[in-house]
């Protein structure tokens, strides 16, 4: 037998955004707090999408471009963000050089991916399974922000490696690339609504996996 | 303190975020969460102490901010020459080498998020402790839901731990007062943040106004 659970949006009633509060979406504005109410995010996929071929856009000068120049008793180094956890990995750092692939090349790389999947299943063209997308939509929400990092180690060996001839470090274009890349990603995390994968099980009329394995 | 009290007009509702499955949303005992039926995503918690710890978490975090920003963060001795970081000069260091975009981020990201975060915790939740509604709390705890997601305070200590390996080649870096300060305030802005449910402050809000 399928599990039925009632939905909010089959009985006209939307959750605000802003407040969680469960209202009926014909109101128009959420009764308690003034946000305005939607059965689901408006225009999500397509919001999503766009966010997500600019920030794939701005991917290629962000890690071809150097992050940083590093001038070195007159010795000029470009550094990208691959050349960067290379050159930890070389030392022996492998940690760190673990840590930044993951942050700065694996996360921005498996965010696109990600939701380009979860967009796709939602607008119907792939297979929903949201067990395995649920722990996808989980992961882009939360690790997004952890890219962020090779920004603020550019903005502190800036700010610390002014040693006149001997070592000083300067901005390269790449960083303001990478930023936006981050920005962007994580804009387009929060304008994916997961619900739509629900709404496509349901019309599908897949049963939805139960999350509880003692539940009968 | 009142624990969380619900407002009144029959029987209360919630609706998963993720697979918008309705529930009628019953009191929790304090220390527990509600968790959607059909998809385990969990719709509300009843946090112990809330506004008391989310009032007092922010406060730590606001004296912490002066700390972070009296005191130098590291110091580095490199070629006979001694340079100390705060979060300030990274950003102004950005800006003076005409990336003003990348400046601003991180003075957003580190010092002006977490300072809203805290200040508008305050202004919302200490009233609330004695039952009323700051004037204008409303907006208040609407910009706390916006600039939640962008404190990135954790994040960039992820960055001075890196940057510090990539010094230890050139140079000798020590951690000033201002770092130490900076990580308890990463601690006291996740359990001030995640001191109070969304949902409660907001029934919280909606009694106080009736």
């Amino acid at each position: 037998m399928r599990r039925q659970f009632p939905r909010a949006a089959n009985l006209g009633l939307a959750a605000c955004h802003t407040c969680g509060k469960v209202a009926a979406e014909s109101l128009g504005d959420c009764p308690r707090c003034g946000s305005s109410l939607h059965l689901r995010k408006p225009n999500s996929i397509q919001r999503t999408v766009a966010l997500m071929l600019a920030a794939g856009v701005l991917y290629i000068p962000a890690n071809v471009l150097p992050i940083m120049t590093v001038v070195e008793l007159g010795e000029v180094t470009e550094n990208t963000i691959i050349g960067g956890m290379i050159s930890f990995w070389k030392t022996g750092a492998y940690p760190i050089a673990i840590v930044i692939f993951t942050a700065s090349i694996l996360i921005p790389l498996l965010k696109i991916v990600a939701l380009t999947w979860l967009c796709l299943a939602a607008s119907g063209k792939l297979h929903p399974s949201p067990g395995m997308l649920a722990k996808i939509y989980w992961f882009t929400e939360l690790l997004g922000r952890w890219s962020m990092v090779d920004i603020f180690v550019v903005g502190i060996l800036v700010a610390l490696v002014q040693l006149g001839n001997y070592m000083s470090i300067t901005v390269g274009p790449g960083a303001l690339a990478f930023a936006g890349v981050v920005v962007l990603t994580m804009f387009a995390a929060m304008s994916f609504d997961p619900r739509l994968l629900w709404d496509r099980l349901e019309a599908l009329e897949i049963e939805p996996p139960s999350p509880y394995p003692e539940d009968p | 303190m009142v624990p969380w009290p619900r407002p009144p007009g029959g029987p209360q509702q919630a609706a998963c975020h993720f697979c918008d499955t309705l529930h009628e949303a019953l009191p929790l005992p304090e220390g527990t969460a509600a968790r959607c039926s059909c998809c385990a995503a969990v719709l509300y918690q009843n946090r112990p102490a809330s506004l008391a710890r989310a009032t007092a978490f922010s406060l730590t975090g606001l004296i912490l901010m002066v700390i972070v920003h009296w005191f130098p963060f590291l110091t580095m001795d490199a070629a006979s020459l001694r340079t100390t970081l705060d979060l300030v000069s990274a950003a102004r260091a950005l800006v003076g080498q005409g990336s003003w975009i990348l400046g601003c981020a991180v003075v957003l990201f580190t010092i002006l998020t977490p300072l809203i975060l805290a200040c508008g915790l305050i202004y919302v939740c200490a009233p609330l402790l004695f039952g009323r509604a700051a004037p204008g709390s409303w907006i208040v705890a609407k910009w706390l839901n916006k600039a939640e997601p962008w404190n990135m305070i954790e994040v960039f200590l992820l960055g001075v731990l890196v940057s510090l390996l990539k010094l230890n080649m050139v140079a000798d870096v020590h951690f000033g007062m201002g770092f130490w300060a900076f990580a308890a305030l990463m601690l006291c802005m996740a359990a001030a943040v995640s001191g109070i449910d969304r949902n409660e402050l907001w029934d919280r809000l909606e009694l106080a106004r009736l």
